[in-house]
């Protein structure tokens, strides 16, 4: 049996004395687009934190492919891709100067050519010289998710990353996002207000309220919504005991 | 109802936990002047004098200054309110210009209290070493509060400067446009350019402008030219070098987040911010040299503080980066 992309186990995280996430338990199998949903504050973007190893967590257990985050980093974070947000990218270097970073930090000898291919989906290339401080929020959001997919990682970690995007390129993107995870057989984990990603995309979905995964829904769950045209907001709402 | 003061309460109220604090380092910071004064009240004393007899001068200059500064904080805080999140909250017009004038004059007024503080405080002093010249201080406070408020009203009179709006930084990073038709080519290199750029981009040429204001203030008079061109090259370098500390400080703090995904070990990522900015530095160590030879001081001792000046450099910065990036789980 091989082993889950993402296996979350009993994580407890939190800043200082404050502690924002309570006991999450979540599995990624292989070919799993998994979204993270919940109001503002809830610990949706603590929890990617936690996953990427931006954030120490207190309690709990974080694998990777079968790396813990914790005792083999280095093996956790090689199939690991996160887009950041894009405030965080360096301003002074060029985004061809980002993608090379982390195509170095990942100790590859060149980038592939399906991610130059998005790239040109995308209309990015024109941007491959230009400073990042010149780019407006949407390039700078291409990029973050350029650089995640660089040394195409099992594990896709991106939070919000559709805001800011044109309807055209958020298309193409998630087109791609699909056919990347089945291809390579990987998982992503997304954080998002966006319902129609899980209304056409996902594979798997889960609410999280106040720092506990309130609910969850499967694939077949979602499969069935989708063939009885149901609305997922209402679900949602049902889920989370709004009227 | 003033929103900008209000808010501004509120923001100090936030902050009252470090109210103690302040008011212990104001205390301390006026008892220590009082202290050097009543040391060095001998030699203070003709100073003093120089600035009673001297008074209209002082309160022309500080009318001059307070007026200029006064005219840009009012252009500044326009546009800045202008794009706040106060900007549309109704004020009544009565009160917006109370408001305004109370915001935009406010370090004036700091400046006459402080002034007000300063000269009972050295009064105090004289009358307690007995010295006749207790009124001294009282006179030059009102010669200088008097010019500052005059300035107050003057900088209405000065011509509204344009609000700066700062470009990105990268249009001051000397930077080479290349076309490569090819694919990326992986490296950490272009870590070492980041603060070697962000150091460029924050000696914006008004900045660099402004600071040497007060290098060419210091010169004595009948200075040579070619004299001063060698010091406010010293000055250039030792700026550049405190900004490249700087920049590094900055950009590995950035970088920290940035990369804290990747697999990258910190020594890598260490070695590619410190080589090019050491680089940098013993340049500078050897241009410092060289400005010092032009001195007429001698090659060992040029040499000597050039070689001083790299070596502190390269190990302030990499203890800077070790410090930075060299604890914690990620690198």
């Amino acid at each position: 049996m091989t082993s889950p992309i993402l296996e979350i186990r009993e994580l407890r995280a939190g800043y200082g004395v404050r502690t924002v996430l309570e006991n999450i338990s979540m599995t990624l199998a292989a070919g799993d687009w998994f979204v993270l949903l919940g109001p503002n504050g809830c610990g949706k973007s603590t929890l990617l934190d936690c996953v990427v190893s931006r954030l120490i967590p207190s309690g709990g257990e974080i694998c990777i492919a079968g790396h813990s985050l914790s005792t083999a980093p280095y093996e956790a974070k090689l199939q690991l891709g996160y887009g950041c947000a894009p405030d965080v990218l360096p301003g002074l270097l060029t985004s061809r100067q980002c993608l090379e970073v982390h195509a170095g930090a990942k100790g590859m000898a060149a980038i592939g050519d399906d991610l130059f291919a998005l790239a040109d989906e995308l209309k990015f290339t024109a941007y491959l010289e230009s400073f990042v401080d010149t780019l407006s929020l949407g390039t700078r959001q291409k990029l973050a998710v350029l650089l995640a997919l660089v040394g195409d990682p099992q594990l896709i970690v991106l939070d919000e990353a559709f805001n800011g995007l044109d309807p055209a390129s958020a298309l193409v993107l998630k087109r791609h996002l699909r056919a990347r995870i089945e291809r390579r057989r990987g998982a992503l984990l997304l954080a998002t207000h966006s319902l129609d990603i899980v209304e056409h995309y996902a594979d798997r979905a889960a609410v999280l309220i106040d720092g506990r995964l309130k609910h969850a829904w499967s694939k077949d769950e979602l499969q069935r919504l989708r063939a009885r045209g149901d609305d997922f907001e209402a679900a949602l709402a049902e889920a989370i005991g709004e009227p | 109802m003033a929103p900008r003061l209000a808010a501004a309460n509120l923001i100090r109220l936030n902050r009252r936990t470090h109210l103690l604090a302040r008011a212990v380092a104001v205390s301390f910071c006026l008892g220590t002047l009082i202290a050097l004064f009543y040391a060095e009240r001998d030699s203070a004393l003709p100073a003093l004098r120089w600035l009673r007899l001297h008074g209209l001068l002082c309160a022309v200059l500080a009318a001059i200054a307070s007026a200029l500064l006064i005219a840009r904080r009012r252009s500044l805080k326009r546009a800045e309110y202008a794009r706040s999140w106060l900007a549309a909250v109704p004020v009544k017009v009565s009160a917006a210009r109370w408001e305004s004038l109370a915001i935009e004059t406010l370090p004036a007024i700091a400046a006459i209290v402080v002034l007000g503080v300063l000269g009972v405080a050295c009064a105090l002093v004289l009358v307690l070493a007995k010295r006749a010249e207790f009124f001294a201080p009282f006179a030059i406070e009102a010669y200088l509060s008097g010019g500052i408020a005059a300035g107050i009203i003057g900088s209405y009179l000065v011509p509204q400067p344009k609000p700066a709006i700062l470009p990105p930084g990268s249009r001051y990073v000397p930077h080479q446009k290349v076309s490569r038709a090819g694919g990326v080519r992986p490296s950490l290199r272009a870590l070492g350019a980041w603060p070697i750029r962000q150091m460029f981009a924050w000696a914006q040429p008004k900045i660099v402008s402004r600071a040497l204001i007060p290098i060419l203030v210091m010169m004595p008079m009948g200075t040579t030219a070619d004299a001063a061109m060698v010091v406010i090259a010293m000055f250039g370098t030792m700026g550049a070098l405190l900004l490249l500390w700087s920049a590094v400080i900055f950009a590995s703090r950035a970088a920290r987040s940035w990369l804290a995904p990747l697999p990258v070990p910190r020594g890598a990522v260490i070695r590619a911010f410190l080589l090019p900015a050491c680089a940098v530095i013993v340049a500078a160590g050897a241009i410092e040299a060289l400005l010092l030879l032009v001195f007429n001081v001698s090659y060992r001792t040029s040499a000597q503080l050039g070689a001083c000046t790299a070596l502190i450099g390269c190990l302030t910065v990499g203890a800077a980066l070790v410090w930075i990036l060299g604890h914690g789980r990620t690198p």
